[in-house]
């Protein structure tokens, strides 16, 4: 990933302009954008701006709404094909498949960004670097879209997030009146933009005031309370279904396959894991290394704010992006802002 | 060259499979386009062997058994002729032509009919064209916004004032911690950000944690198999559980199939007025809910609403009319959305297999991969498999992050089981018609 910075350049658009301009680039690229399907929104594709859901992601709400999967489906597919196996007599082919499209991702929200970049840390920055994910990434752009108000489950700000932190981005719009103020933010970004057609502008956008609304415990509080009742008494009323770990911007584990095609054909695929489901890491034998409840919910919170941040240097960072989403598609209430401010409170 | 449509038949090996050779040695001609499976009893054969024979590229598939009371291990046909006609609606309501499964019984000597069958059925799928059962991603995706369903009549709710149910069950619960007759209470609280959802009480200090609203919509029964399994030689203590009308049947469904037995439990069954969903009008399963109040308790809680809320409102229906190409074209994209989380599975009372079949590593019914032919399987299997046995909680439908229509799915099954058998699950203890073989009567024709 070049991100290499460059002189912050912005330009005054309308709304006609930056739809003219999504055009434009749905004619030559994938343009994937927030889309109504079936009642929910999704990153889709998208081959006019028409389709894109304005209504619910700028004109129509106060507040930010976001798809309820996050941008991870783009670079890390629910079940992505590694390699096809042909077997001829004794002789046995692969063939990699790699996907080569470039793709340009519009109306990407700043914590779904960071969950990219969160995801950069063990795809691209850990040897060996996954080439499928690699080449995902590489062929991506990132337009995003700033966030007028926190919606009622986004818990950015305290995660060390802001609503428009334009950081992981290569393109930043912020609304304004009747328009937008777009950002290019990296040299990839800057290659889009339109040369003579938009109005440049020296206004810059104003940071956000939002603040943290809660205190997140620090990383050296975790090992002290990994044995705690507190553990299994919040699992309780976990299903132990995958809801939370799919939606996740940031969860990542997978398992992978071999699975027969036809007669002599096979095919390699890798697809989603996630640690809440019973099976997860099964060994032979039958071992599940965590075979409670409590102790599969009590990972997902470990792995977020402990285990992913010291295993890939994120500082005091958290592996959390506070999008919110586990919130709202879990199916009995469990709250991870709820597990936090638990953990903070005087025992 | 014409089009020869592939045909696998599952042949008995006492009657059907020998009345197939029967037909060879009379020499009387069969459609060469007859895959024969020989299997040992028409019983044995499983709606995951039959999806896995679409799934691999057959265009129709002919079960072929002993006559009613001629089975060599005398039931096993009556189970085939229970479930599979369930199994042909519902794939029939996913979109297959109906003519491309057929149920029939052919003894040993009757080869002219087995041949009569098999050319009339081989005819009929010809006539259909190759099946688009299995469809590559993309060929679809074309105009399903046309096939969407029509706007649902939206019922408001009004608030009601559940302040009388919740102390009700306050006190019941504290009562029961306090004299130690169960060792946990499961009911609903109200969680951070106004949500209900489900809490374990364990001590009669706790107990004003509990409340009742028209929020309290998750089904706690599916907490009780694992709750109420025994660890060991140790049998589990006895747990007390706030059930809705929907919620008691389901205790009936478990009790049916021992996984659990009434003394285990004190059932607190609660009068229902209908759970509002997340736009804060009446859920769709309230709808046409007819029961409102428990149909088995140890306390009952509230009393039975004055006027029934019986509003018709048939939501397959229109699903129905669609032809089905179209039919199968709506239901692969609502299963496309599918992220094969498993929520439907897990909040669901009746999905309590410790391994379910379709996420077992050495299934050879569907892979786990999370492709279009996976997710179909995953969920045609899943309703298969709760019919009979599904109350209608609609949990499933509530708990699936991508909004995926699959109470349609149960509610067309519990349809059809009715119209069979007259049966409703969990009215009584009784288990589900189809799982059972000497119980409810078939008739043929």
């Amino acid at each position: 990933m070049s991100k290499i910075k460059v002189d912050k350049k912005s330009w005054l658009i309308s709304q006609s302009e930056l739809e003219t301009w999504l055009d434009g680039i749905a004619d030559v690229r994938t343009l994937i954008a927030p889309r109504q399907v079936s009642g929910i929104m999704l990153y889709r594709p998208v081959a006019k701006s028409n389709e894109i859901s304005w209504k619910g992601i700028t004109t129509g709400s106060a507040y930010a709404v976001r798809p309820v999967l996050s941008v991870k489906e783009i670079f890390f597919p629910p079940t992505e094909r590694l390699f096809t196996i042909q077997k001829t007599g004794q002789e046995i082919h692969l063939k990699e498949t790699y996907p080569d499209w470039e793709t340009v991702v519009f109306g990407v929200r700043p914590c779904d960004a960071r969950g990219a970049k969160l995801l950069d840390s063990l795809f691209l920055d850990t040897n060996p670097v996954d080439s499928f994910y690699a080449r995902r990434r590489g062929n991506t752009t990132l337009i995003g879209l700033a966030c007028k108000e926190l919606g009622p489950s986004c818990f950015c700000t305290s995660v060390g997030g802001s609503p428009n932190d334009a950081h992981d981005v290569d393109i930043m719009l912020y609304e304004t009146n009747g328009g937008y103020l777009a950002e290019a933010v990296t040299e990839k970004g800057r290659f889009l933009i339109p040369g003579g057609e938009w109005k440049e502008t020296t206004v810059s956008p104003q940071p956000s005031t939002q603040t943290g609304q809660f205190p997140v415990p620090d990383k050296g509080k975790w090992p002290e309370i990994f044995n705690d009742d507190y553990w299994v008494k919040i699992s309780e009323r976990c299903l132990s279904c995958r809801a939370c770990a799919y939606v996740c911007p940031t969860c990542r584990c997978f398992a992978v396959r071999d699975e027969v095609l036809g007669p002599g054909q096979f095919e390699r695929i890798r697809c989603w894991d996630a640690c809440a489901g019973e099976n997860y890491r099964r060994v032979a034998g039958g071992h599940k290394p965590r075979a409670e409840k409590g102790e599969r919910l009590r990972n997902r919170f470990y792995c977020k704010f402990y285990y992913y941040p010291e295993q890939y240097g994120l500082g005091t960072a958290s592996a959390c992006t506070g999008c919110g989403r586990c919130i709202d598609v879990c199916p009995v209430g469990v709250d991870i802002t709820e597990v936090l401010m638990d953990l903070e409170k005087p025992t | 060259m014409s089009y020869e449509p592939r045909i696998i038949a599952f042949l008995c090996t006492w009657c059907s499979y020998t009345g197939a050779d029967t037909a060879g040695i009379a020499r009387i001609k069969s459609p060469a386009n007859i895959r024969a499976i020989r299997v040992p009893c028409s019983g044995r054969v499983s709606p995951e062997l039959v999806m896995r024979a679409f799934d691999q590229g057959t265009d129709g598939v002919l079960v072929l058994g002993c006559h009613i009371g001629e089975c060599h291990y005398d039931t096993g046909n009556h189970r085939a002729a229970k479930r599979l006609p369930i199994l042909h609606s519902l794939m029939q309501f996913a979109g297959l032509e109906p003519e491309r499964f057929h149920l029939d019984w052919v003894s040993a000597s009757e080869g002219e009919r087995f041949s009569r069958i098999a050319t009339e059925f081989t005819d009929a799928v010809r006539a259909l064209g190759p099946v688009s059962w299995r469809v590559t991603p993309g060929e679809w995706q074309a105009a399903v916004e046309s096939l969407l369903p029509p706007e649902e009549q939206d019922i408001p709710m009004t608030a009601l004032d559940c302040s009388g149910k919740t102390d009700a069950i306050r006190a019941k619960a504290k009562e029961l911690l306090t004299s130690r007759e169960v060792e946990c209470v499961i009911g609903y609280e109200v969680g951070p950000r106004g949500r209900t959802r489900p809490v374990f009480i364990y001590t009669p200090e706790e107990t004003g944690r509990l409340v009742w609203n028209p929020d309290a919509s998750n089904n706690l029964v599916s907490y009780l198999p694992v709750k109420l399994k025994p660890k060991g030689k140790e049998l589990p203590k006895k747990v007390a559980v706030v059930v809705k009308p929907c919620d008691s049947r389901a205790v009936n469904v478990l009790l049916a199939e021992n996984q659990f037995t009434r003394d285990q439990v004190h059932v607190i069954g609660v009068t229902c007025e209908g759970m509002r969903d997340e736009g804060g009008s009446l859920q769709s399963k309230c709808i046409t809910c007819e029961e409102h109040t428990p149909v088995v308790y140890d306390t009952l809680i509230g009393e039975p609403p004055v006027k029934g809320l019986a509003v018709t409102v048939d939501r397959p229906e229109w699903l129905e009319k669609l032809p089905p190409p179209q039919r199968m074209e709506f239901w692969l994209s609502q299963f496309d959305r599918c992220i094969r989380c498993y929520a439907c599975r897990q909040a669901c009372p009746m999905c309590n297999c410790p391994t379910c079949l379709y996420e077992r590593d050495d299934s050879t019914f569907v892979g786990l991969g999370i492709g279009l032919n996976e997710k179909r399987t995953f969920h045609l299997g899943r309703a298969y498999h709760l019919a009979g046995r599904c109350v209608g909680c609609n949990e499933c439908e509530r708990a699936c992050p991508m909004n995926i229509p699959i109470g349609l799915l149960n509610q067309k099954l519990a349809e059809e089981i009715e119209a069979a058998f007259d049966y409703h699950a969990g009215l009584t203890v009784t288990p589900s018609p189809i799982v059972t073989v000497l119980s409810g009567e078939y008739k043929e024709g």
